[in-house]
């Protein structure tokens, strides 16, 4: 589903990314851990084009990304979420999960706002439909998030550190939302978390990116219990207690 | 006491509050042509500067940038001086004016007085937008384009309606302070408001019947111009206040629910 060949980026003297070579199989749930500074952000952007590679290739389905087909190809086949939910203030949760398939797909304003209830009852916040993002907490408003990603439809869901911005009593509500979407096997899922937990149970594999290279690729059972690279086994001992 | 009662006089002469009020029109026309167009060139000329900044499309960001620096930087008086000395105009047609009853020589006043409010008005607004265009998170493109937003319908969707409420109050002030910018136009020519305070405060004996002009003169109209000014410019920040404040609690009976 998503496929990067020799995938450079700088900012920059500083190469973040020295060649990466991945590729997300439809319907996996692929979980990239790694420590800050690492280029997990970068990696998971780059799926979306939110950054421009300095080389390499990145596909989506069957198209060759490049700037001026990024908002085609994000439109039909993938939704992200970020670590500080970046949902538009100036308008209502209904209002954030309706623009999109109105402005894109044209789906008129009735069957969009059908949609936009379905999915808000899914994120259990259908009573919050009318009111601004702001006066919500910040889990609610990454549930709300989330149901926007959904709202477009779409197969790939790339959640770049969703829980990070969280107070830690939230976090949960956030986790199992996602979770929820894990068991379906429709959507292909890249997820940067340090919700080790969470990786565990819902990954189909995890790659552990330090230095701006894979350096350890698994499943989870191999990955947490018998990690080879001595960096990889050094960051997990130091986050899993 | 006489010589202000023959001042106040002047107050209840029909055909001189009617050349004061035509002024008045005048100078909200002026104000309204070259808010409007301001702010629209002045967009422009901020999104320019913000978002023309690579490859060939930088040589447009220098023009706005330099467009915005001269006329921010120079003073408005010499520009209304300059535009209204020799800014080429059209010859208008006799008939075009008569149809919206004024001279040949009132439209070209206006034309020109226009020009240059705008040349300058343009130049600030433009910053206005560029700060509010700044203030906008930079989360909020970067949500559009994963959506599959492209550019221009991010700015139009998502960005533009947030920079403008933030804007508002600093727009305000700039509207008021260009329709109190009219008034320049007083030492150049008698056409908007003030500049017919001015001559009428000179020809003052013609209608007070006295034999000089007196202070009480400059008092009586001055104090005029200052109640119509104030009036027009309260009002609006009144106006824009109110629509704030009922945008306010639309949203908070929102949050309530």
């Amino acid at each position: 589903m998503i496929r990067l060949i020799d995938v450079h980026k700088s900012f920059g003297n500083q190469e973040v990314l020295k060649g990466i070579n991945l590729h997300v199989k439809e319907g996996e749930k692929l979980v990239i851990i790694g420590p800050s500074g690492s280029g997990k952000s970068t990696l998971i952007r780059l799926m979306n084009y939110l950054e421009e590679p300095t080389s390499g290739q990145v596909y989506v389905h069957t198209h060759l990304m490049s700037h001026n087909r990024r908002a085609f190809i994000n439109k039909i086949h993938s939704a992200m979420v970020f670590q500080q939910f970046n949902l538009y203030p100036h308008l209502t949760v209904m209002d954030n999960l309706t623009l999109g398939p109105r402005k894109l797909k044209k789906v008129p304003k009735r069957e969009a706002e059908e949609i936009a209830m379905h999915y808000l009852k899914r994120v259990k916040l259908e009573h919050k439909a009318n009111v601004y993002p702001t006066t919500l907490s910040g889990g609610q408003q990454q549930r709300i998030a989330i149901a926007r990603a959904l709202t477009m439809q779409n197969r790939v869901l790339l959640f770049d550190e969703p829980t990070s911005a969280l107070d830690p009593e939230m976090v949960q509500e956030v986790l199992d939302v996602m979770i929820g979407l894990s068991k379906e096997k429709n959507f292909t899922m890249v997820v940067v978390t340090h919700e080790m937990g969470f990786a565990r149970e819902v990954a189909d594999r995890v790659i552990f990116l330090d230095g701006g290279v894979i350096l350890e690729e698994g499943t989870p059972e191999h990955f947490f219990k018998n990690p080879q690279n001595e960096r990889c086994k050094a960051f997990l001992g130091k986050i899993i207690r | 006491m006489t010589e202000l009662q023959a001042s106040l006089l002047m107050l209840s002469n029909g055909g001189l509050m009617s050349y004061f009020f035509k002024g008045v029109a005048f100078t909200i026309i002026i104000a309204i042509i070259a808010i409007v167009i301001g702010f629209v060139f002045g967009s422009v000329l901020a999104l320019v500067r913000n978002y023309c900044v690579s490859g060939p499309q930088r040589i447009l960001k220098w023009l706005a940038v330099a467009y915005i620096e001269v006329f921010r930087n120079t003073p408005l008086m010499l520009w209304i001086f300059i535009c209204l000395v020799s800014f080429p105009v059209p010859s208008i047609p006799v008939a075009w004016a008569e149809a919206i009853a004024l001279s040949t020589t009132e439209v070209q006043l206006l034309f020109k007085s226009i020009v240059a409010l705008v040349l300058f008005t343009s130049s600030v607004m433009a910053e206005i937008i560029r700060g509010g265009l700044n203030s906008v998170d930079k989360g909020q493109f970067e949500a559009g384009y994963s959506q599959g937003f492209t550019f221009v319908q991010v700015l139009l969707y998502i960005v533009l309606p947030q920079t403008i409420r933030a804007i508002v109050p600093t727009m305000l002030s700039q509207i008021i302070t260009t329709i109190k910018d009219t008034s320049y136009i007083a030492n150049i020519a008698y056409i908007e408001f003030l500049g017919r305070v001015f001559r009428m405060i000179q020809l003052a004996p013609m209608y007070t019947g006295q034999p000089t002009q007196n202070v009480s003169d400059v008092f009586v109209l001055c104090g005029l111009a200052c109640a119509i000014y104030f009036t027009i410019n309260f009002a609006i920040s009144l106006l824009v206040r109110s629509l704030q404040k009922r945008q306010k609690t639309v949203r908070v009976a929102y949050a309530a629910e």
